[in-house]
């Protein structure tokens, strides 16, 4: 059994959920039972009601229309499908050392394809994403993309995305951001042309939920056809947002689960929560940079997300992460798909140790979590 | 095609004759393990006619197989040949007419319940407590025959357990722990130890192929000391064993040993024990210390590198293989040097 105080992994998806999301899961099970758009009945106004309401509260999120929401089974989908509907023959891009394997490796394996030029940009001394670096890479050629991960899943150092897309408006560049780490935690509206991002992290959904958000007049063309639920054409497949987007059965539970998720958010104290977190992450931060074996990842502290990254001299990640597990916790070792980052900190061949509280982790779970370190 | 004289001097020994050998022809016996004792008695079922032979081992073959594996030369070991498949080969140029199928898996519950066809009679050929057991249950709920061996440094055991007689949980309730239980790393072995016990699992297993009576007892020897016996073991099946007196298979509930799962990014695998199993870390490190190198203990793990494999093994019996990525051979590896 999981132990919810001891569960330092929220930055790979939030656990425990608020109850009300395996209830809202449960409620479509039992009463509902239906996609929306698909047949008439008293079941699909429901769903339609929930799902219209989930899709409210991610174009709220990211200062967009409802329309403009397109639902995915996560941010894996929904980058690979926003690259190819976004990649041309011959096109430059600009990305970030920063970004997940969900990017890095449809990105290049498209580049690859369509004879793209991928230009990364590497974090500077501070473990940051200069956006002095973000400019000067978009200023060597003419680029058509600036791929971007908004703040890193290994150590939590945040781009600064609205300079970022702005940069990239200024110089031809469409923007597509993932947000998969930052969707609930930080603003989304920061003028990104395609917003992507899981929902099971912070927005606290179940998993296979996630988005693909793309701006008015950016039509992204559907990279998967089938059924759509309902459509004056008959074989062709339909070019409407969002619903061009969104070939297949919905995931009508899990997008129940997020707006359950997303209403209650709209009750508590967001940003005391992730005050809180924060404030975890920043004890184990200090207590880690007493140990002398330990070597914390840096990362600068301008809106830092709470997850901390370590290596231990005299350990290798994965011992560590066998040795916390039988005290209770969960973490996170290995290279947390995010094989530039890695590489830049020459951890490809062990990886890290990644340690991410949430807003309910007690101050107690970190210094056990820190003794059990120092203790090594 | 069949040569007429193939079988001939085995057809005279009185109880085979004619009847004797079209039985063997037509029979299947299961091998589960392709090491010594397994290879032993693959090449004298293949030599003795045994019509299909299934061999199951999820390991490769290595130069220290040599000196004992006998179905194995230096291509296969330089190749990294799964057993079960150089084994195959080399058995089909021994004696065209035996079906010969190998299997690189673990013999688990599962595999054993997908088996093509049922064995009329199964061998042990492993190294693992775990295993035979799993053996043991599953025979008994087949209704199939099975004979045990095993051997470590001069001294060898073998025992038959036909249907009609106590099976192994009869005789040992419960599998010894693993910290108890010497194995061929540690304490080495020597191949005519294996070669007695493989001689008498063969014979007992052509011996329930054509019907005569199995010997009841264990044989146990000791080749360096020159001592050989049959130990009477034997009574009616125990009246609390829960395969014979409640028919119920403990094993095949259980979930296979523990789970193998690939590390993120580099070649290692985590191997967690099996549920349940009892685990001493400082006892297991002081057994594993003389057939180790570069051996070191914290209060949390034992660390140590062997077969090439870097192992860290934890207080809960779970361990890091470092240098492997295969989690068949990972799971050999921790059967090998860790324990079932």
């Amino acid at each position: 059994m999981m132990n919810a105080a001891r569960y330092l992994d929220h930055a790979a998806t939030s656990w425990p959920k608020p109850p009300e999301v395996p209830a809202a899961v449960s409620r479509w099970f039992t009463e509902v039972g239906v996609s929306a758009e698909r047949g008439e009945g008293p079941g699909q106004q429901v769903a339609h009601a929930e799902v219209a309401a989930a899709r409210e509260g991610i174009a709220g999120l990211c200062g967009v229309a409802a329309d403009r929401v397109a639902f995915c089974s996560g941010a894996t989908e929904g980058l690979n499908l926003a690259l190819r509907a976004l990649l041309r023959r011959g096109d430059r891009i600009v990305t970030t050392a920063f970004e997940h394997s969900s990017m890095a490796r449809p990105l290049l394996a498209l580049a690859r394809d369509r004879e793209c030029v991928v230009r990364i940009v590497a974090p500077g001394r501070d473990g940051g994403i200069a956006t002095a670096e973000l400019a000067a890479a978009l200023a060597e050629a003419p680029t058509a993309l600036l791929a971007l991960n908004h703040a890193s899943n290994v150590t939590g150092a945040v781009v600064d995305a609205a300079a970022g897309c702005a940069l990239a408006r200024a110089a031809g560049a469409r923007t597509l951001l993932d947000a998969s780490q930052t969707a609930g935690l930080l603003p989304l509206d920061v003028g990104a042309d395609v917003v992507v991002a899981s929902c099971h992290k912070a927005l606290l959904s179940p998993p296979a939920v996630g988005f693909v958000v793309a701006r008015s007049g950016l039509d992204l063309a559907p990279q998967k056809q089938g059924g759509t639920g309902s459509s004056r054409a008959l074989d062709t497949h339909p070019i409407e947002w969002p619903r061009a987007f969104e070939a297949g059965t919905p995931n009508t539970p899990g997008l129940f689960g997020l707006a359950a998720a997303l209403r209650w958010r709209r009750g508590v104290d967001a940003a005391g929560r992730l005050a809180a977190a924060r404030a975890r992450a920043q004890e184990l931060a200090t207590a880690l940079n007493a140990c002398p074996a330990v070597d914390v990842l840096a990362a600068p502290e301008t809106d830092r997300l709470p997850l901390i990254a370590f290596r231990h001299a005299g350990y290798e990640p994965a011992e560590i992460g066998a040795i916390a597990s039988m005290e209770g916790f969960t973490i996170r070792t290995g290279h947390h798909c995010a094989p530039w980052l890695h590489r830049h900190f020459g951890a490809e061949v062990s990886g890290v140790v990644r340690v991410s509280p949430g807003p309910d982790t007690p101050s107690e779970t970190i210094a056990a979590f820190a003794a059990l370190v120092a203790g090594l | 095609m069949g040569q007429p004289d193939r079988y001939s001097r085995q057809r005279r020994v009185a109880g085979i004759g004619e009847t004797g050998q079209t039985r063997l022809r037509e029979a299947t016996v299961l091998v589960v393990g392709c090491g010594a004792l397994g290879t032993h008695a693959l090449d004298a079922l293949t030599r003795a006619g045994v019509g299909r032979l299934l061999v199951v081992d999820r390991d490769v073959v290595e130069w220290s197989n040599l000196q004992r594996q006998v179905l194995f030369r230096e291509a296969d070991a330089i190749a990294g040949l799964p057993k079960a498949v150089a084994a195959a080969q080399r058995l089909g140029e021994v004696n065209h007419e035996v079906a010969v199928v190998p299997f690189v898996a673990q013999c688990s519950g599962a595999f054993l319940a997908r088996l093509p066809v049922q064995p009329d009679v199964v061998l042990d050929g492993t190294d693992n407590f775990h295993t035979r057991y799993l053996i043991n249950d599953w025979c008994r709920s087949a209704q199939v025959p099975w004979i045990y061996a095993g051997a470590v440094g001069a001294e060898a055991v073998a025992m038959a357990f036909p249907v009609d007689g106590p099976c192994l949980r009869c005789v040992w309730p419960d599998p010894p722990a693993a910290a108890e239980v010497g194995n061929c790393e540690t304490q080495g072995i020597l191949a005519p130890a294996i070669a007695v016990v493989a001689a008498f699992q063969v014979a007992e297993a052509i011996k329930a192929l054509v019907g005569a009576p199995p010997t009841r007892g264990a044989l146990t020897v000791d080749v360096w000391r020159g001592r050989y016996g049959v130990a009477d073991l034997v009574g009616p099946p125990s009246t609390t064993c829960p395969c014979c007196a409640r028919r119920e298979f403990p094993a095949l509930r259980d979930v296979d040993v523990g789970v193998a799962t690939t590390l993120c990014g580099r070649d290692a695998v985590q191997v967690e024990p099996a549920r349940g199993a009892v685990f001493d870390l400082a006892a297991y490190a002081d057994r594993v210390a003389p057939a180790v190198s570069d051996l070191m203990r914290t209060p949390h793990l034992v660390r140590f590198n062997a077969d090439g494999v870097r192992f860290s093994v934890f207080r809960d019996g779970r361990a890091l293989l470092f240098g492997v990525a295969d989690l068949l051979r990972a799971r050999a590896l921790y059967d090998r040097w860790v324990g079932a």
